[in-house]
């Protein structure tokens, strides 16, 4: 029963996890994102031997677990390049990094998807390349994109429990730490999985909005 | 029609693999003017177009637009296309964009001119291309082929280009609303658009050609004035062409 007591004292503690689980998907997130503009544009329009190294890039990010990454960037990477690293910064990071090289492939593949001949018309009204990609060829992948970028989110969620191997203060380590001082197991980590779900829900149901009201009136796709 | 060369075209080939598309093509046409480019399907006239506004790179000759040579690669290319007007036969109308901001976005983007200035001179064109102000909210999706077009043209048209370039521009249109289209395309040639124009619309050439230009297997075969051409063919391809036309598209409109 003291346990239980002990418990009840913990739980805002496991909720404040959440605004650092929030932080690290939002800051990967975002980073992803930045990337993957960069890099799906790269690889679209750009035949430089930059586009070899992006693949090398999108291999090892994609081809590695991600708790190899944590440890390879936090232990010998960002070590051995003399940056100081926290655990937090550490794993923003590297979910950024690991997220742009997925979504550089969401956007790729958007990008492909509209027609050609948008660049032709964009052209063919005097815009440069990059007048036509910015306010003509990305507005229109975004869009097409954005449910992609939505189930990116609820990975990336879930991926950040992972960050709790570097000691971050995300809900999986809150959750953890309240097992091991209250000797109960089953409700931190139910109540750390109830809130994983509870952020599942509102990220998705909020890119379902911003879809929603950036959808082309009277488009099937888009 | 002036004397004045607006565009000049000289020794035009380009291929694409192992198939010759244009075969040394050369014409001018002149301010005012409206020339029409006809011919079987697949005989290079798109490419044609699409080389005029280097949206094509030709692989040998020349081409001016008045004095600018538009196949010099140190020309900022650019700068050169918003003096050309292209209307695509698939419209290319910006999806994300309603039609409005369709017309507005060259003038906003490429010529920098501010938002409300912009706006007035995209409201012109579309009530030149008899856009409505109810349609001029809606987005491609919402518009009809003809209403597509039209906006298309208009978007062009704001850019105030020396010439129009128009590749079939009725040919992905139900009949219906082809008539819509061309007598916009008419309007504009009569207020003195200097156009050319790729079409399969015999009596909408006839009418409205100062020339009429046949185009076979990369090459302009034959040109001259919409009643020679028709009546009397000087070349036994022209005369097969056009009755081909005839038949199958029910005779002229």
């Amino acid at each position: 029963m003291n346990s239980m007591t002990s418990l009840s004292k913990y739980l805002p503690y496991i909720f404040e996890g959440s605004l650092w689980s929030l932080g690290l998907v939002l800051g990967g997130l975002g980073i992803g994102f930045m990337i993957g503009v960069m890099f799906s544009l790269i690889e679209v329009y750009n035949n430089s031997p930059l586009k070899k190294l992006i693949s090398l890039y999108i291999w090892f990010f994609r081809g590695t677990p991600l708790i190899v990454q944590l440890f390879l960037f936090h232990w010998s990477i960002f070590p051995a390049l003399g940056i100081k690293s926290t655990p937090l910064t550490t794993s923003i990071t590297v979910l950024g990094l690991r997220s742009g090289a997925y979504q550089s492939q969401i956007l790729r593949g958007a990008i492909g998807s509209i027609e050609e001949t948008q660049m032709l018309a964009a052209k063919a009204v005097g815009m440069n390349d990059w007048d036509a990609i910015s306010s003509i060829i990305l507005p229109q992948a975004l869009r097409i994109a954005l449910p992609q970028i939505s189930n990116e989110y609820s990975i990336i969620l879930k991926d950040s429990a992972i960050c709790f191997i570097l000691g971050v203060m995300e809900l999986m380590t809150r959750a953890k730490y309240t097992a091991i001082a209250t000797g109960i197991a089953l409700i931190p980590y139910l109540v750390a999985g109830l809130i994983y779900m509870g952020l599942t829900y509102i990220g998705t149901k909020l890119f379902d909005l911003i879809y929603l009201k950036m959808k082309i009136p009277g488009s099937v796709e888009g | 029609m002036s004397e004045e060369i607006v565009l000049r075209v000289k020794d035009l080939y380009k291929r694409y693999e192992n198939k010759v598309v244009l075969r040394g093509i050369s014409f001018e046409v002149r301010r005012g003017e409206v020339k029409v480019i006809m011919g079987p399907s697949g005989t290079g006239k798109t490419t044609l177009l699409k080389c005029i506004d280097m949206l094509v790179k030709p692989d040998s000759g020349k081409i001016w637009l008045k004095d600018l040579e538009l196949t010099d690669p140190r020309i900022d290319i650019s700068e050169a296309r918003r003096k050309i007007g292209f209307v695509f036969q698939e419209f290319n109308l910006f999806h994300h964009l309603t039609a409005i901001k369709n017309v507005m976005i060259g003038l906003t983007k490429v010529k920098k001119l501010p938002k409300h200035e912009a706006r007035t001179i995209a409201e012109r064109s579309l009530l030149k291309v008899h856009i409505g102000r109810e349609l001029w909210d809606k987005y491609p999706a919402q518009l009809s082929g003809g209403q597509k077009q039209r906006v298309a043209i208009a978007r062009a048209l704001a850019m105030e280009p020396m010439i129009m370039l128009y590749d079939e521009p009725t040919s992905a249109l139900d009949p219906q609303l082809t008539g819509e289209v061309l007598e916009v395309i008419k309007e504009l040639a009569e207020d003195g658009m200097t156009s050319l124009i790729v079409t399969h619309e015999v009596g909408f050439a006839s009418e409205i050609a100062d020339e009429i230009m046949i185009m076979m297997d990369g090459k302009i075969i034959e040109k001259g004035d919409p009643k020679n051409i028709l009546y009397n063919p000087q070349r036994e391809e022209t005369r097969r062409f056009f009755n081909k036309i005839l038949r199958i598209g029910g005779g002229s409109r």
